[in-house]
């Protein structure tokens, strides 16, 4: 009996802090939801929920081919650079966490360095490099700055999670025959699934948001993802900002990202899997 | 009569050493090797994007240059250098900035420890939970920035009743870090919530059955534990946050002495197409972030990836 | 499974990025000429006016296939425009063809050697019937670089209701909210002065009524003297004698607009955008509205307006440069600009036989009050290095409550010449 109330009464309380969470996380987000509902009558009117809501601004957003298109850009752009970001990013922590080679400190240091130079300053440049191969206005043009800005945090994301795990896991599994390939798959991989995939959300999130790239390396529909098409909207007149469109722009492309995180945040397991260290 | 087998038995050992050693040291290239071709690809890519535009950079950064005239670059040495550091609109942006750096990561990873926890240990709805706490940090910053904007302006939004914090120093700072923090606090929760995965929960049952508390189980195993975890999240949200530029562009475009060292940056090399002045801004924040997180590094002592076996 | 793909995955991921590679080579091909070689005039800026398909329309109907006009996006902010032309054009970008400019960029681009001058027969044409002021915004060093598009200038807005009057000199105003706040009425007097480009224009135009100027012609010396002096003074007195609104220092278009909505001010200094946007947010403010031109601020000179708007420019890499300014010449032709100016855009026409049409005439019941102001208006400083010195204003003169006349004057004069002498750092 004592137990069934101390679960209640836990469930009770876990329930409470979630729903602080979830106030935190969703009022603001009911806002931009509220604005882009609101029509031109009751937009400056202060209230926080819309008097008389409509739709308009979602009708003009999907009628809109250039937003679908960049819509479909930015859902190919991201998971090709998340992926590939994830596939170097793992070979290289790995390589920095367990083994040992030169020039180790020399990369690890060469990756912080690239992630800390302001990219305003870079823009220029590389918009010059890819006029001058033709990666411009093309997907691999956004693909690979992405997967280099992403890159840094993937290295140190997933070297912490590889340093974690104990050798001697590694050890044990080649004393039982295993090659150096399966003790990877088979024991360290899964132990590093919670860093792959916290990673993976990351490099998501930051490449779908990304601005900077995406209006310098981009002139038409060809490349254009989302945020820099909704920078596109237009107002009536210059002076009339379209805030009904870029409100509902924003609550349609955070759609994808919460999709992709209900999927991905599963697989960031709690605890080590059955056994696997003991103290 | 001794001594000859004793020889014999220390050239065996001998010959066994150096069969040892050579097997040693053939592993140890293998391994060398293994690891140069692991890390070989993400090198390539990093500095195949990067490695010409941060030499130009720097390059551009000891010239007088305007992009309206390329032709007409100056060699300056390091005047642009002095021109920047002895401006008091660098040092005002640099305090500016440093103040919401430091403010917003505490709060930062103080929400975000707190966060973790719970998105780590909720018996109910942990999907659910998990999802919504990253919805702050997948909104599309500028369009949030724009909402706390419309927010905070007297008339029209639902903070702001009757006043105009926009229009002052102070509570426009803090509305920023309140933007910034409402944002980020989501990436933090995730780094360390992914920390907290790795302790084992068996660690914590035994303390806990050893008459630990709570507060005494986190401080004395768990924080130990995802030191790590701790020392990404903390040192890559500090150099992002050293880099603010979106929230304060939208909100105040650096009235009331908000702006950042970004936006100095931004309005001298893209406003004023200064590109020495504006390269030179560049590095200097660079060197800034370089020096912070070299001495989080050597504060958090041997956390930094690639640094002994554990 | 996850396990094992990660073992397939690095033959995976070099598939993925060859593969993306080759598609996006191949569809690099295939821009800049239409299918069947017709050359492609590339417009950038103005495609995506409301209802602009009407003007393209007959436009690329009249090329009879000697070219074809394709309009392209650009950013809807003036900022984020430039900046894609000025990093393209220093690029030597020869997609673009015709530009949409800004007004006060003409210098900059100009010295930069970006856009093309227009000289003989199509300097002729492009200045036919056009309004003098628009003009001027094209010109620099009396060279002509642009065909002027649209123009645009601020009136003075108020409520009928409460303003029974139309105030005329910037006196009157000042009493009117006086009155209006002693009778405990809406009487806040609304201008755009957050830190931004609106601010500058609206000090432009205090500065510019006084016969005051911020840099002599041809922007080799700063030229800010009492005037600005007086200038300043106009507007630190608005901001602290609690006739502006407390967030005057944050009020960009959208909040003065805003204002004038929810019936917290009584007179705004706004752009010609509101009678059409008020029709739509509040009706009963809309048919309360009065308007007229931008009151004196030296009594008895009529006061200078500054001025917006846009000019077609042809872009230097255009590799088709002449059938770029015939198709320019089409997209502002009378016609284009009647269209323009009825449709949601409210592109304010540029040549003079419009103002003429019924249908103008109609639309736009003030139409007068902007030719009047149109017969003294000013361009804002006419300098290549107009976007330091917009923003040296612009900070310098914020928070309008913390000027000091004198002071903030001797500020700016040294920051500007600063600025011309190329040192310094911008804010």
């Amino acid at each position: 009996m004592s137990a069934q109330t101390e679960t209640t009464g836990k469930k009770v309380g876990w329930t409470a802090v979630n729903i602080l969470v979830l106030l935190y996380a969703f009022i603001p987000v009911v806002w931009i939801i509220s604005l882009s509902v609101k029509g031109d009558d009751t937009l400056n009117d202060g209230n926080f929920l819309p008097r008389n809501p409509t739709s308009e601004a979602y009708t003009t957003i999907f009628n809109n081919a250039d937003f679908l298109r960049a819509l479909g850009n930015s859902i190919g752009i991201c998971l090709i650079s998340t992926f590939v970001a994830l596939v170097l990013g793992t070979m290289a922590a790995y390589a920095i966490a367990r083994l040992d080679f030169p020039g180790k400190t020399a990369i690890v240091a060469m990756s912080l360095l690239i992630s800390m130079f302001p990219q305003i300053a870079l823009v220029t440049p590389l918009f010059k490099i890819e006029t001058a191969i033709g990666l411009f206005d093309t997907w691999p043009g956004l693909i690979l700055p992405y997967i280099t800005f992403a890159l840094p945090l993937g290295i140190y994301t997933l070297s912490a999670f590889f340093r974690e795990i104990p050798w001697e896991l590694e050890k044990a599994a080649k004393m039982d025959g295993a090659t150096p390939y399966q003790a990877f798959r088979k024991v360290i991989a899964p132990l590093a699934m919670p860093g792959v995939f916290t990673t993976a959300i990351l490099v998501f999130i930051a490449c779908w948001n990304d601005f900077l790239f995406a209006i310098s390396l981009t002139s038409t529909n060809r490349a254009r993802t989302v945020p820099a098409a909704m920078s596109y909207f237009t107002g009536a007149t210059t002076f009339e900002k379209p805030t009904a469109a870029i409100a509902a722009a924003a609550v349609v492309i955070t759609i994808p990202i919460v999709i992709f995180v209900l999927l991905f945040q599963r697989r960031i397991v709690a605890g080590l899997t059955s056994g696997a260290v003991k103290g | 009569m001794s001594t000859t087998v004793a020889k014999q038995d220390v050239t065996k050992q001998d010959e066994g050493v150096d069969i040892a050693k050579r097997r040693a040291s053939e592993g140890k290239r293998a391994e060398q090797k293994l690891g140069m071709l692991l890390c070989a690809p993400a090198v390539v890519v990093m500095l195949a994007v990067t490695a010409y535009p941060i030499l130009y950079a720097i390059y551009l950064s000891f010239f007088k240059a305007d992009l309206r005239t390329p032709d007409a670059n100056e060699f300056v040495g390091l005047g642009n250098y002095i021109t920047v550091l002895s401006s008091p609109i660098w040092w005002s942006a640099f305090g500016i900035t440093m103040f919401i750096t430091v403010v917003s990561t505490s709060l930062e990873l103080a929400l975000g420890m707190l966060l973790a926890i719970v998105m780590h240990r909720t018996i109910v709805g942990r999907g659910l939970v998990r999802t919504s706490a990253l919805v702050p940090y997948a909104i599309v910053t500028v369009v949030a920035a724009f909402s706390w904007r419309f927010a905070w302006t007297q008339g029209i939004g639902w903070l702001a009743g009757d006043s105009a914090p926009l229009t002052e120093k102070w509570p426009s700072l803090w509305i920023i870090i309140l933007a910034e923090v409402w944002k980020t606090v989501p990436f933090m929760a995730l780094l360390l919530m992914a920390g907290l995965a790795l302790v084992p929960e068996d660690l914590l049952k035994a303390a806990s059955m050893d008459g630990a508390t709570a507060w005494q189980r986190f401080w004395k195993i768990t924080v130990p534990l995802i030191k790590p975890a701790i020392l990404v999240a903390v040192l890559f949200r500090t150099l992002d946050a050293f880099r603010i530029f979106d929230n304060i562009y939208v909100l105040t475009s650096g009235a009331n002495d908000t702006s950042s060292v970004s936006i100095v940056a931004y309005n001298n090399l893209i406003r004023g197409l200064n590109l020495g002045i504006g390269s030179t801004m560049a590095v200097l924040i660079f060197i800034t972030i370089a020096i912070i997180a070299f001495l989080f590094i050597k504060l958090f002592g041997a956390a930094a990836p690639g640094q002994g076996r554990s | 499974m996850k396990a094992s793909a990660r073992r397939r995955c690095p033959k995976l991921a070099a598939w993925l990025v060859v593969g993306s590679l080759a598609s996006a080579t191949l569809a690099a091909c295939g821009s800049g000429t239409a299918s069947g070689g017709v050359p492609v005039v590339n417009l950038y800026g103005s495609a995506s006016d409301a209802d602009f398909d009407k003007i393209l329309g007959p436009c690329n109907d009249a090329a009879e296939g000697r070219y074809k006009i394709v309009g392209n996006l650009i950013p809807s902010d003036a900022d984020s425009q430039r900046e894609q032309f000025v990093r393209r054009l220093a690029a030597e970008d020869e997609g673009m063809d015709i530009l949409g400019m800004d007004v006060t960029w003409t210098a900059e681009f100009a010295e930069a050697g970006w856009i093309r001058e227009l000289t003989g027969e199509k300097k002729e044409a492009a200045t036919a019937d056009v309004l003098q002021p628009p003009i001027d915004t094209a010109t620099w060093e009396d060279k002509l670089y642009g065909i002027p598009r649209s123009t645009n200038v601020q009136l003075l807005w108020y409520r009928k209701s409460l303003v029974p009057e139309a105030p005329k000199t910037w006196d009157d105003v000042l009493a009117a909210a006086k009155k209006l706040k002693a009778e405990g009425k809406p009487y806040i007097i609304g201008i755009t002065a957050a830190q931004y480009e609106g601010y500058v224009v609206g000090f432009n135009t205090i500065l510019s009524s006084l016969g005051g100027t911020l840099v002599n012609e041809d922007s080799t010396k700063v030229t800010v003297d009492d005037k600005a002096v007086e200038a300043l003074g106009i507007l630190e007195s608005l901001a602290n004698d609690g006739l502006a609104s407390k967030s005057l220092s944050n009020s960009q278009e959208p909040e003065v607009f805003a204002q004038m909505q929810n019936s917290e001010a009584a007179i705004t200094i706004n752009w010609p955008y509101v009678l059409s946007a008020m029709r739509e947010a509040n009706k009963d403010v809309a048919a309360d509205l009065g308007v007229t031109r931008i009151p004196e601020f030296a009594p008895g000179t009529p006061s200078r307006a500054t001025l917006g708007g846009m000019n077609y420019a042809i872009s230097k890499y255009s590799t088709h440069p002449d059938l770029a300014f015939e198709a320019a010449m089409c997209l502002r032709n009378p016609e284009s600009q009647l269209k323009g100016a009825l449709s949601a855009a409210g592109n304010v026409p540029v040549i003079r036989s419009v103002y003429e049409e019924p249908a103008f005439v109609k639309a736009y019941p003030m139409k007068d009050d902007i030719l009047a102001e149109m017969e003294t208006a000013v361009p804002r400083p006419k300098t290549p290095l107009y976007q330091n010195i917009s923003t040296i204003v612009s900070t310098t003169l914020s928070p309008p409550d913390s000027i000091d006349p004198e002071q903030t004057a001797d500020e700016l004069k040294e920051k500007i010449q600063q600025a011309i002498d190329g040192q310094g750092i911008l804010p």
